[in-house]
């Protein structure tokens, strides 16, 4: 098909010479992956417009002056490469990949298609860059590769998925994640566990990746209808090609470890400030001086991580096959936090006869997630917890061996007192205990894979149909010690689930194409596809056991006295059908038109079906005859427009009625949801005008795109007196526009000799704005109103402290007003700052900041020197603000321990500064913790080193000697992963983020730090 | 060519079997596995009676911050909150700080709690109300069976608005003009009743008593005699004496209790009502079970019990009462306790392994001394201390004197020793707040009295009068903060009529 296309590239792309030549030089150009010959490449003489492409074979035929002297070859998807033209006249040349610039083919749905007729927005990363970074998933890698694609990682839990958001927030209470397509099946894309974050996409191999298509406009993703409006990530894993067989070994060593710690008091400094609080409410101090513990060391290690790939890939003309092993075992930097996956892979193509294909990919990955209790509001929250226990107390007690040397009260309630007269807050018990004997343990054995059977009908006209299927089953563990911690109101508690999730995609195309009269190349393609899912669990569990030695594997029929079970069941189907027409004139004019009608069960009656349609147009203006310059070799100018829909409303979204509620009086029913009959898909209308340059040696590219989502799904609230369920009802009831603009630029910079150096940089700036709304949604940290984007920051605005009296200053409407004792607001005079009686009215509530960056991008550099080889990737992202929770609750007024800047409290009259005066107990109106706060808002702005790798290549002369030729090829490499950020926010890491919905973000509360690793590693190719 | 044919053959063969596969494909007519459509609700007894059960499963689990925890608004909730908002019951932790020294605002939690988890418990009685006499109309349901689910829904209608009256209004006895709750007694269960919802306002806590008083008095005609269990007759009618004495209406409280006085006693031991879930102490309650409960973080064996019988132990009883002289040392209620070296731990609520202990909502013990007070301030100073000696002197031995109105001095004496017996035999019940708000309103206290001050009873000293007791958290009537505030939430979502928020909040 390739071969074909080319052939009518070469067609329409001749340029031709109408000056008088002297000289005919003649070649072929080959590239590694095409040693038969690079058609279609373009051959042109430097600093003239004389030129030719090459034939089908690679081969050329070129006419130059006498006194040229160097000649440009060059193709799309190859650096581009200058030759002397010296007295042969014979230049054969090879082009190397250019990795930055996609393969000429590109995966799109349901087919592939050329990147230069592409007329919507797709960008291509390629999986070489990052398949040697250890993250537990592949996504979090994908940050900052391309132009409007935002991904972030909000904490150092393994497991915990990162939020991945394309060309912005879609959706207000749908769901906002792009669709997922691994070789042409849609994966399910839900936490299965319910113990652990556990991120499906963590089953899969990274090192199985070759390419990521990241579908982003109207009109590449058109084609996926209803499930389009969040854009689609296509992934192709690798596959065989005719030859020897390739062994490939990859391995990786190191570790991992938090990029930050609280600065927290120490015990000293604790008992100062403790007693200080009590002192100031005339209630007895609590605090005597002990030691002096971190409890964070108890928390945080360095974390072993390593992973292992070995593949073996080749075939014949007939067969070609990929195969592969993998293995990761990763520690996070948080004591308890691990995660390991077993991998196999086999992919093979297999042609019956020149007409009839048939094929598979096949995966299977065994994922266990070792995780614990990191509740930001949790007792045993590890972060929460380390936080918070009292520095002055130590760790152990070894004579405490009830509780296996760790310092607890006797009657396992709480840690021990130490010289304490109280414990700490909430009873918290001893983390290092917690961490130590409580198990949540999460496993997924996961099969995802695809048949397909392909036959070429007619010339040009190809039927295929493939099922898919994608099925997890994974299982929960959860043991709780019935001595200390979570476990102990129960006396000892293991919980198990199993909760399986299946799903089935058939997908049936027909693809004709065709060429007529030279010029129109026509590709149409129709389908059907249908997909059912089906989520079930079950839950079995016992507490109060009759010896902890029951309780570490399993449950164990006998060993408890209460016993508890439970399940669910739900499903989903999708009945879609499809068409695109794909048409292009001379590789001038390019237009492409797709529909799609989809029927979804989540919906009721007529509004199940939906009907989507995009449709784009390309102009590639360098191919004009009038189109003369020396400087631009490629411009295109792209536009496109499409309706598409957003499926993730929820599992029978538009249903109502009750549901079975287990009453302490019996088993009853109860209302649970208000049915909606008449709700319907939320709709994006997208638009994106582009363009495509290549000046020189520097490739442009930019987008401005705008979505308008109309009728947005939202789980409308409702006042709460009215006693609907959930005080919400779905509804479609608002509309939203994302608009942006994308710029990518990449470069060969150098290319001289031994040394090159690649560049790549993209920035994506993006607008979000709610432009109809029912009513204001407010959270408890944001407010979401029309006119502004979403979730903005939305609380209190601090004004200080008042100098006279340490009393807390807020703003209540224009006016401060100062908290006097514990719940009285009065007004303040900076006049007369000391007067504490005139009335004053509540602070109110105002926004204080966007949550969603403006702006975002990444820049990677490559150099390649000889056989070192080197990558600096770096991240930025602005223009957003996060509300620092964690910091207001290490300012916290009771008996726990503080942020070190607590020290700087109000203790004399006239002294200025940002901490009032300690109250013990006065946290709710202090810092008024209802709502976001601004004292504690600020900026996110940052630029990551995301990456740094320098990597070495065994000279093959070496490998030969040394191994006759076993080896055929060997690279050592380095790397540091998020090594510096340069931020001004004050807490862990900019990117920290408790939640991950889109009414509720941007708050940093209590998460783990994000990791920072060191590797070591090898490839070997045998 | 005839190989061409043949091929054509199987391509058609090979399309009809998909055209075959397709249209037996249909995977979009899909129903939920755990949602019974409202239309088929209500369309067996037995569905009827699950719904009704659901109602109290609402009353017993609701929601607290947006999930099923902690025992909102009866199931654990109603007492703790009650308890904290009083100075009898001791806050050891920052649990319920912000109930405890009187912090709340429109946004905090516990508050709102209560408020969210009320109003969905009404809403589901509402639903249940409305389709019961369609089902009568229908022949599901048996005229006895729509009667008794009828008085059922109106009692749970009726508890939950009285509590709302108590937390969120200004207290019947000063002011019956002041805003109350909203009181819907229609259902929200379709699209189009939002707005007609939403436009239900405060009215005014005489018009909120009027309701709950119709309910009710409806409630005891229609509903069968029974255990504490479920709802009775006799627990109507409980309930109509607490409100009644809310309402002053002295008359009517004594007239409640001569309605139940032969049917209900006040048990000996004044653990029975714990232990034995219908004892003859026993009107109504609601049943924890281990698989139903409020959990670790609300059971009140798990924050009230001692910590050294594996409970949690956030609130112990205040030492202000525990050294009262009003409560003497040879009560045998003093042994309803537990010690630690920390405190004293109220012994009512007895597992904290899995939670099953039931919230005692109405006791018989209450409508005696509900009558007892009504006798006093009718003057019948006789009855009255003979009703309060029927609660008191069962727990003394014989060498206690009963009380005598004379003894007691008198009218305001009889009164004060009424006041004095509600805090020992109620303590750790969350009868507490409710007291203190009609009785403030009557002008008898001055508001929130002081509390031990929060996190500073540390040992058991401060119960045997070996360190002084530190006091704090007073709450003067006059004080917004004597009522709690609307939820900011139920302002700003209402989009067509919001309510009024309490002044000062």
């Amino acid at each position: 098909m390739k071969k074909v296309l080319l052939g009518f590239a070469l067609s329409i792309l001749t340029i031709v010479s109408v000056l008088a030549q002297s000289k005919t030089i003649t070649g072929r150009v080959t590239s590694a992956e095409e040693p038969e010959g690079v058609p279609g490449a373009s051959v042109v003489v430097k600093g003239t417009t004389q030129g030719t492409i090459t034939n089908l074979d690679g081969s050329y035929s070129i006419s130059v002056p006498q006194d040229a002297t160097v000649l440009v070859f060059s193709f799309v998807g190859y650096l581009t490469k200058e030759m002397p033209i010296g007295s042969s006249n014979v230049i054969n040349v090879v082009m190397d990949t250019d990795v930055k610039v996609l393969n000429e083919v590109v995966v799109t749905g349901y087919g592939t298609q050329e990147r230069r007729e592409i007329t919507g927005s797709v960008t291509s990363i390629s999986s070489e860059d990052i398949e040697n970074l250890v993250t537990p998933s592949f996504e979090s890698q994908l940050a900052g590769r391309a132009p409007g694609v935002q991904v972030t990682t909000p904490s150092g839990i393994l497991g915990a998925r990162p939020i991945i958001r394309i060309r912005g927030v879609n959706s207000l209470t749908s769901s906002a994640s792009p669709l997922i397509i691994i070789d042409g099946v849609p994966v399910v894309d839900d936490d299965r566990s319910s113990v652990n974050a556990s991120n499906p996409l963590a089953n899969i191999n990274p090192s199985d990746i070759q390419s990521y298509e990241v579908l982003k406009d109207g009109s590449a993703t058109a084609i996926y209808g209803s499930r389009a409006a969040n854009g689609v990530i296509l992934i192709s894993t690798k596959r065989g090609s005719s030859g020897k067989a390739k062994v490939s070994y990859s391995t990786v060593m190191g570790f991992n470890e938090e990029v930050s710690r609280f600065e927290l008091l120490n015990g000293d400094q604790f008992v100062e400030i403790a007693n200080e609080k009590r002192t100031n409410v005339n209630a007895a101090t609590l605090a005597n001086p002990g030691v002096n513990t971190d409890w964070q060391d108890i928390v945080f290690r360095k974390g072993f991580t390593q992973q292992h790939n070995v593949s073996i890939a080749g075939g014949s003309e007939a067969t070609k096959y990929f195969f592969s092993l993998g293995f990761t075992d990763q520690e996070s930097p948080i004591v308890a936090n691990d995660l390991t996956r077993y991998s196999f892979r086999a992919n093979i193509d297999h042609s019956i006869s020149k007409k009839v294909r048939i094929g598979n990919s096949l995966s299977y990955s065994l994922t266990e997630i070792n995780g614990l209790n990191n509740g930001a509001n949790s007792l045993s929250g590890a972060i929460y917890n380390a936080t918070r226990s009292l520095p002055n107390v130590p760790v152990y007690d070894e004579a405490n061996t009830a509780f296996d040397g760790f310092n607890v009260t006797a009657n396992g309630a709480t840690t021990g007192f130490g010289t304490n007269l109280a414990g700490p807050d909430n009873n918290i018990p001893n983390i290092g205990f917690v961490l130590k004997n409580n198990i949540y343990r999460s496993r997924a054995h996961r099969l995802l894979g695809a048949a397909y059977g392909e036959v070429d009908i007619i010339t040009g006209l190809t039927a295929k149909t493939q099922i898919g299927i994608d099925l997890t089953m994974a299982d929960d563990f959860q043991s709780l010690d019935p001595r200390h911690g979570d476990g102990r109101s129960s006396n000892g508690s293991v919980f198990m689930a199993y909760n399986p999730v299946f799903r089935w995609n058939w997908q049936n195309t027909l693809n004709y194409q065709t060429v007529i009269g030279d010029d129109h190349n026509i590709n149409v393609t129709a389908g059907l596809e249908y997909q059912f899912t089906n989520y079930y669990n079950f839950t079995a569990s016992g507490t109060d056991f009759s010896d902890n030695f029951y309780r570490f594997r399993n449950l164990i029929s006998g060993s408890y006295n209460n016993q508890f079970s439970g399940g669910g069941y739900a499903e989903q189907g999708f009945d879609s059908y499809f068409g695109r027409f794909n048409y292009s004139f001379k590789g001038k004019y390019l237009a492409s038109f797709t529909v799609r009608n989809d029927g979804i069960s989540d919906l009721i009656g007529d509004n199940k079906r939906g009907t989507f349609f995009g449709g784009s147009v390309g102009w590639r203006v360098s191919d004009e005859a009038f189109f003369n310059s020396e400087l631009i070799s490629d411009l295109k100018f792209r536009a496109s427009y499409a309706e598409v829909g957003n499926t993730g409303i929820g599992t029978f979204a538009a249903f109502g009625g009750f549901s079975p509620v287990l009453g302490g009086a019996g088993a009853g029913i109860g209302y649970a949801r208000v049915a909606n009959g008449a709700l319907q898909w939320e709709t994006s209308k997208k638009f994106n005008i582009g363009l495509d340059m290549t000046i020189g040696r520097v490739t442009f590219s930019a987008d401005y795109f705008n979505n308008d989502v109309d009728g947005l799904i939202l789980a409308a609230p409702t006042p709460p007196s009215l006693g609907v369920p959930g005080n919400s009802i779905n509804q479609n009831v608002g509309t939203m526009v994302n608009s942006g603009l994308e710029l990518r630029a990449f470069a060969n910079v150098i290319n001289r000799g031994a040394f090159s150096w690649n560049t790549d940089f993209n920035i994506t700036f993006i607008q979000n704005e709610v432009t109809n709304l029912v009513q204001p949604l407010t959270g408890t940290y944001n407010r979401t109103e029309v006119g502004g984007p979403i979730a903005q920051l939305y609380g209190f605005k601090w004004a200080g402290v008042n100098p006279a009296n340490g009393n807390v200053l807020y703003y209540s409407g224009e006016n401060i007003v100062q908290l006097v004792g514990a719940s009285a607001w009065r007004a303040y005079d900076p006049a007369n700052p000391g007067v504490t009686t005139n009335a004053g009215t509540s602070p109110t509530q105002f926004f204080l900041g966007n949550t969603l960056p403006k702006w975002q991008g990444g820049w990677s550099n490559t150099f390649k020197f000889g056989n070192f080889d080197a990558e600096i990737f770096t991240r930025f992202s602005g223009g957003n603000y996060i509300m620092n929770e964690s910091l207001r609750g290490l300012m916290g007024l009771g008996f726990s321990n503080n942020h070190a800047s607590i020290l700087n409290r109000w203790t004399e009259s006239g002294q200025v500064t940002d901490v009032p005066r300690l109250y013990s107990g006065r946290d709710s109106n202090t810092w008024l913790t209802s709502a976001a706060n601004s004292r504690f808002v600020e900026k996110g702005d940052f630029v990551r080193i995301q990456n740094i790798v320098v990597g070495y290549s065994v000279p093959s002369a070496v490998l030969q000697s040394a191994f006759n030729g076993a080896i055929g090829n060997a690279r050592f490499f380095a790397q540091v992963q998020n090594p510096f950020t340069f931020t001004n926010y004050s807490g862990l890491d900019p990117e920290s983020n408790q939640f991950s919905g889109q009414l509720s973000f941007g708050v940093d509360w209590n998460v783990a730090p994000v990791i920072r690793t060191y590797t070591l590693g090898l490839n070997v190719g045998f | 060519m005839s190989k061409y044919s043949i091929k054509n053959f199987k391509l058609i063969a090979a399309g009809l079997a998909m055209m075959g596969a397709i249209s037996s494909c249909d995977v979009t007519e899909l129903t939920p596995a755990n949602l019974i459509p409202d239309q088929e609700a209500f369309a067996t007894a037995a569905r009827i009676n699950s719904a009704v059960l659901g109602v109290y499963e609402s009353a017993q689990r609701g929601f607290y911050a947006g999930a099923v925890q902690r025992g909102y608004p009866f199931g654990a909730a109603n007492v703790e909150q009650g308890d904290m908002r009083g100075e009898d019951m001791y806050n050891d932790q920052l649990f319920y700080e912000i109930t405890y020294v009187g912090t709340y605002n429109p946004n905090t939690a516990n508050n709102n709690g209560m408020w969210i988890s009320l109003y969905r418990m009404i809403n589901r009685a509402n639903i249940v109300l409305e389709n019961l006499d369609p089902a009568l109309a229908n022949g599901v349901l048996t005229q006895a069976q729509r009667d008794q689910f009828r008085g059922e829904m109106l009692f749970l209608r009726a508890l939950a608005h009285h509590e709302l009256l108590v937390h969120f209004a200004r207290p019947y006895s000063d002011s019956p003009s002041s805003p109350g709750v909203p009181y819907r007694t229609f259902a929200i269960n379709d699209v189009p009743k939002v707005p007609e919802g939403e436009a239900v306002g405060r009215g005014t806590v005489a018009e909120g008593y009027t309701q709950l008083m119709a309910d009710l008095n409806e409630a005891e005609t229609l509903l069968p005699t029974g255990n504490a269990l479920r709802a009775s007759k006799g627990a109507a009618i409980a309930l109509k004496s607490r409100v009644k004495l809310h309402m002053e209406d002295w008359a009517g409280v004594v007239a409640e209790f001569d309605k139940i006085k032969g049917s209900y006693a006040v048990t000996p031991n004044p653990a029975t009502p714990f232990r034995t879930a219908t004892s003859s102490d026993n009107i109504f309650s609601f049943v924890n079970t281990e698989a139903s409960n409020a959990g670790v973080n609300g059971a009140l064996a798990s924050m009230y019990g001692n910590p050294n019988k594996g409970a949690r132990g956030l609130v112990k009883i205040s030492p202000l009462i525990w050294t009262a002289n009003f409560w003497l040392k040879e009560d045998t209620r003093r042994a309803l306790t537990t010690q630690s070296t920390a405190g004293v731990y109220t012994d009512k609520y007895i597992d904290p392994v899995t939670y099953t202990d039931p919230n005692v909502i109405l006791r018989f013990a209450e409508v005696v001394l509900n009558a007892s007070e009504a006798n006093a301030e009718l003057g019948n100073l006789d009855a009255a201390v003979t009703l309060l000696n029927s609660v008191r002197s069962r727990a003394l031995p014989a060498s206690i004197p009963a009380f005598t109105a004379a003894g007691l001095g008198g009218k305001s004496g009889v009164l004060t020793a009424i006041y004095q017996e509600r805090r020992i035999e109620f303590l750790a019940e969350g009868r507490r707040w409710a007291d203190i708000h009609r009785l403030a309103g009557a002008g008898v206290i001055p508001g929130v009295p002081a509390k031990a001050t929060s996190r500073s009873i540390t040992s058991i000293d401060y119960y045997t009068g070996a360190k002084a007791i530190p006091t704090d958290h007073s709450i003067p009537y006059t004080s917004h903060l004597f009522i709690w505030p609307i939820p900011l939430e139920e302002i700003q979502t209402n989009s067509t009529a919001p309510i009024e928020q309490n002044p000062g909040y």
